[in-house]
């Protein structure tokens, strides 16, 4: 019953919250000191950024509780989440390219942040292939796993080593070392439901893609 | 009498070594491709002045690729010449996965000491810290021999080959290739050698080496 209810609630709630961050995005958000209204591709930004990386870690944590249990269920998980990633992963280069070439003056000049999401492309992109080049179920739902859960140990060096080998002409995060938050609080505001957004659409999506197959798989 | 698995792994370092030996087509394979994508290289700079950074990402494009030629062979061959079932039932999975992995770090680091003084000579190269020069191949090729052989494991049986292999590499090696790059262009005399980027290296190459073993059990005992 609560699954039904979820299943019913959940798109009606991402699409009232979607229209909110939209109105607030263009309605509301002031421009930004020295960036002005190009600020507001960041509040589509940096959600889509944060939900690529959110899918490639369900898709390894799918991938483990395959090897774990055996169900397909978590393989179809797992896949369903990077596939999902790829597109948020694209839309998250494609709009980080035009916030650059707007403020920057460049699309592509390997800031760590750009190289950090052009590695997780190329694993999304190496994940997918190699699904696509297994011909047996049970074989590609066990070595996806394996390669989902291998590239998970890049995010170490994505994170705190590639920032140190290269400048970034990313500001610093909302959160800054100090513990403090550094930012106007309408924005912050914004930037958080953005991202709760982009999270329940992601989460929407990908029970979505597997629910129909669910029942395909049923006696 | 139950081996020991270092045991397990000298065997299977030479039985790899032996075939190796026996079929020269991988190592011809490497090798070639190495010289060949050097001669290109030199012939299209035509001895002209390039920065030590370009220099030293074309040598880790040469080596990385010509690793990518040779090192995928390592399961892939058992598979059809039908002795990986063999392998299966009588090698203990680390034994396997150690013994191939030291096979393929000994290949590795013989193409680096072929490839590397042609490099230096046909580029004109001056090596301003030698040590940190070989330190980084070692470690490049402990990360390249790591990676590349589970790497290896997980492609056998897949209906595409060509490229497949270097598709899956690249992502995880990055971490080991731009340290890699930025060590060998401060031993070409750019200047700037970090010894957290040697430590940063040998660290993940003992993560990838740890996540190999890990993993490889899952593809090794199937239902």
């Amino acid at each position: 019953m609560m699954k039904v209810i979820q299943a019913r609630m959940l798109p009606w709630a991402v699409g009232l919250l979607t229209a909110v961050v939209i109105y607030l995005v263009f309605f509301v958000v002031p421009p930004a000191q020295g960036l002005g209204d190009y600020v507001r591709i960041a509040f589509f930004h940096i959600p889509m950024a944060w939900v690529s990386v959110l899918a490639f870690l369900m898709s390894a944590w799918w991938g483990a509780g395959y090897l774990r249990r055996q169900e397909m269920r978590a393989d179809r998980l797992s896949a369903a989440s990077a596939k999902l990633g790829l597109v948020f992963v694209v839309l998250a280069t494609v709009s980080g390219a035009v916030f650059s070439k707007l403020t920057w003056g460049a699309y592509w000049n390997w800031d760590p942040r750009q190289t950090t999401i052009f590695v997780l492309l190329l694993i999304y992109g190496a994940y997918l292939t190699l699904r696509a080049a297994m011909p047996e179920p049970r074989r590609r739902a066990r070595v996806t796993a394996v390669y989902a859960l291998f590239s998970f140990l890049t995010v170490p060096f994505l994170v705190f080593i590639i920032p140190r080998l290269y400048f970034s002409l990313h500001p610093s995060p909302v959160i800054n070392g100090s513990g403090s938050l550094d930012m106007d609080p309408v924005m912050l505001g914004t930037l958080l439901a953005g991202l709760l957004d982009a999270t329940l659409l992601y989460v929407w999506l990908v029970f979505r893609s597997v629910g129909g197959k669910d029942k395909e798989a049923l006696p | 009498m139950q081996q020991s698995i270092w045991q397990g792994i000298k065997l299977v370092f030479i039985k790899e070594l032996t075939a190796g030996l026996r079929f020269k087509a991988a190592w011809a394979a490497m090798f070639m491709f190495a010289l060949t994508t050097l001669a290109c290289v030199s012939m299209a700079l035509q001895g002209g002045v390039v920065e030590p950074r370009l220099l030293a990402a074309l040598l880790w494009v040469c080596l990385f690729f010509a690793a990518m030629a040779g090192a995928d062979r390592v399961f892939a061959d058992e598979d059809t010449a039908g002795t990986l079932l063999t392998l299966r039932i009588f090698g203990p999975s680390q034994a396997v996965l150690l013994g191939k992995m030291l096979y393929t770090l000994f290949l590795l680091v013989l193409l680096a000491m072929f490839i590397t003084p042609l490099f230096l000579l046909l580029m004109d190269v001056t090596v301003a810290a030698p040590l940190v020069l070989w330190g980084t191949m070692l470690l490049g090729c402990t990360g390249i021999a790591a990676a590349g052989t589970l790497i290896a494991a997980l492609t056998t049986g897949a209906s595409v080959h060509s490229g497949l292999f270097s598709i899956l590499m690249l992502p995880v090696i990055l971490p080991v290739f731009l340290p890699a790059i930025s060590l060998t262009a401060g031993a070409f005399g750019s200047g700037g050698i970090t010894g957290s980027y040697l430590g940063g290296m040998a660290l993940y190459d003992l993560i990838l080496l740890v996540g190999a073993s890990i993993l490889f059990d899952y593809l090794w005992y199937e239902d």
